[in-house]
């Protein structure tokens, strides 16, 4: 198991957040989950800046990304990330409430690995997240980190 | 037991239906009836369109210049006619002085060698009456079918003749004689009364032909002046015409650039209106299923933590509260997809609805297992269309046809082409399901219009809305026949071969 690695969360919705975590204790992966409230706060995790200064370095195993976040937005962290060489090859899961076509293509321009949108049913939601969980944490090797 | 009871969510049906409201706009800016709610005139004018009065205007222009070319040429005609004479009549003058003064020279010539017997006044005596019969001859040509003048040129050439007659018989006597003989005669003149006579006819003709050739120039003149004011007073009438034809025509094109103008402003606002409804609807796709999100998680997660102490009331409130976030969420899925539907850009190309019909059955296979439908599909016809908004209209269709045949125990559907022309195709989609009565068809295709309660069909009542949306962006009709409890036919006619891009 690559237990080192946490799974970024950028949500800023307190209850998102906590059914998000529910849905990951149901699978026993909330431990593993690093939340982050907005935009400026994933690039600060991602740089080990500000309060993530002292943090453990290397990337994490999957960034779950809202595209609505106050500051700096899912699709602007997304653009940061894959313009950036050492952050480029995190794999980045868009996770989001929007089926807007043009999100859609946004996203996938810019580099996103997925595209996933939240259900409305509880139960679906909880199935996607541990889909989610089990491809990116347990199934998909992630990319070595640079050295 | 069923809190989403379809009515609590109906919306004025009317808001709804853009295409006719649309309809309802372009006919009010059509420039004809701005026309003829503004121009206040006689009746039968008022009946005319812009493009008749215009073709009338130009009409009686071109009849109009017709008459000036005719009346231009028949007085040119005159003209010219008289022109002709007048020319003549001074020719004929000419002759009339040249035989006058011929038969003068011709005289004194004669007169001359009966005197002195010389040859040569002979030969000039004959010159000039050679001249003289080449005159006359002249001038009979040019009297030809002039009455009087003619008349009066024959007894001229008489008289001459007699006169030559008379003077040639003076030359034989002197031949004969010698000066002796015919010295009264040389000395009286020869022929004297036809001499006389010769003059009066010529002074006569001369008198006349220069009364005619007066007549005829007053003739003209007065020919001249009223041809100048008839021509002035066409051309007038012909400007007057003109000036009017270009009015209408400057009328026309200012009320087109308005209306033009109204159009565009109008599109602006739609434009506008366009751009704000694409970022509400961003905006509740976005936004508005969070909380139902919320609801049912927390629902979840509140039956979980009660575990066995949820009594059995307390769980059906629960699923109750879960049943209708879902519901809701639904709605607003089908709403987001019937406003995508409405505004998405079409991509025309040529789709084979067999084809389509069968991928869309094909999607329908794992919900059919439980049940027992015989299908019958006819060959379907290549149309021109966008494929994905037309996979919407049959999955819509033929779904409606799976569940309100649920309740039979042999459920029918079949597919196929009800009748087809050069312009268009009607395809229908039929079942022997639970029907409907044929007073509420019109309802059918309103959105959140449904005929059933919520707790018999499940549905958000969106479905035929976007069917209808759908057709009618592909410029299609659509239309449905029923009888309540033995089944239902949709018909969708589209239009086949080339359409407009």
């Amino acid at each position: 198991m690559k237990v080192a690695k946490p799974i970024l969360l950028a949500e800023d919705n307190p209850r998102d957040v906590e059914l998000a975590l529910a849905a990951m204790e149901a699978h026993h992966m909330a431990d593993k989950v690093v939340v982050c409230c907005d935009g400026a706060e994933v690039l600060d995790y991602l740089y080990c800046r500000g309060p993530f200064a002292f943090r453990q370095k290397g990337n994490p195993l999957v960034v779950l990304l809202d595209l609505k976040m106050p500051k700096v937005d899912g699709l602007e962290v997304l653009r940061v990330m894959k313009a950036d060489a050492t952050l480029r090859s995190i794999p980045v899961v868009m996770l989001t409430s929007s089926r807007e076509e043009r999100d859609l293509r946004e996203s996938y321009a810019l580099g996103a690995n997925a595209y996933v949108v939240k259900p409305v049913e509880f139960t679906q939601f909880v199935s996607a997240v541990k889909e989610l969980g089990s491809l990116w944490g347990l199934i998909n090797e992630p990319p070595p980190d640079p050295s | 037991m069923e809190p989403e009871r379809d009515g609590e969510l109906r919306i004025p049906r009317g808001e709804t239906e853009t295409d006719d409201n649309d309809q309802v706009e372009s006919s009010r800016l059509s420039p004809e009836s701005m026309e003829s709610a503004e121009r206040p005139r006689g009746p039968w004018f008022r009946a005319l369109t812009i493009e008749e009065r215009i073709l009338i205007g130009f009409g009686i222009a071109f009849l109009g210049v017709l008459a000036i070319c005719a009346l231009s040429y028949s007085s040119i005609r005159v003209l010219l006619d008289n022109g002709g004479r007048d020319t003549k009549s001074h020719e004929l003058i000419q002759l009339l002085r040249d035989i006058d003064i011929a038969t003068d020279g011709a005289e004194k010539q004669l007169r001359r060698y009966l005197v002195t017997g010389d040859p040569l006044y002979l030969q000039n005596y004959q010159e000039v009456a050679k001249q003289k019969r080449e005159a006359l001859h002249d001038l009979h040509s040019l009297v030809r079918g002039v009455g009087e003048q003619e008349r009066r040129a024959e007894r001229l050439g008489a008289v001459l003749e007699q006169q030559f007659a008379a003077q040639a018989q003076a030359i034989a006597k002197f031949a004969e004689g010698g000066t002796r003989s015919v010295k009264k005669m040389a000395f009286d003149g020869v022929a004297k009364r036809e001499i006389e006579e010769i003059h009066r006819i010529v002074a006569e003709m001369d008198r006349h032909e220069r009364e005619a050739l007066r007549r005829r120039v007053t003739e003209s003149t007065a020919e001249t002046r009223t041809t100048s004011v008839l021509l002035a007073a066409g051309a007038f009438l012909q400007l007057v015409l003109l000036a009017s034809v270009y009015s209408l025509i400057r009328h026309d094109i200012t009320q087109r650039r308005r209306v033009a103008d109204e159009l565009k402003r109008h599109s602006r606002l739609l434009e506008a209106a366009n751009k704000e409804l694409e970022s509400f609807s961003y905006s509740v796709s976005h936004d508005l299923r969070a909380p139902l999100r919320h609801i049912d998680g927390y629902a979840a997660l509140l039956r979980k933590a009660m575990g066995d102490a949820l009594n059995e009331r307390a769980a059906r409130y629960l699923d109750t509260i879960s049943a209708s976030a879902q519901q809701m969420g639904r709605l607003i899925d089908d709403l987001l997809m019937f406003s995508r539907m409405g505004r998405q850009d079409m991509v025309r190309t040529t789709v084979d609805l067999g084809r389509l019909v069968s991928e869309v059955l094909e999607g329908f296979r794992l919900d059919l297992q439980e049940r027992h439908i015989s299908w019958t599909i006819d060959p379907l016809p290549l149309v021109i269309g966008d494929s994905a908004m037309l996979r919407q209209v049959f999955v819509n269709l033929i779904g409606n046809a799976v569940k309100f045949t649920s309740t039979k125990p042999r459920a029918e559907i079949a597919i196929g082409i009800d009748r087809q022309t050069a312009t268009e195709v009607v395809v229908f989609v039929r079942d022997n399901g639970v029907g409907f009565d044929m007073q509420y068809a019109s309802k059918l295709f309103g959105v959140f219009q449904r005929l059933h309660r919520a707790d018999e069909f499940e549905g958000t009542g969106i479905g035929l809305a976007n069917v209808r949306r759908i057709v009618h962006r592909h410029g299609g009709r659509v239309w449905a026949e029923g009888i309540l409890n033995q089944g239902a036919t949709f018909y969708v006619a589209l239009p086949r071969g080339e359409e407009r891009a």
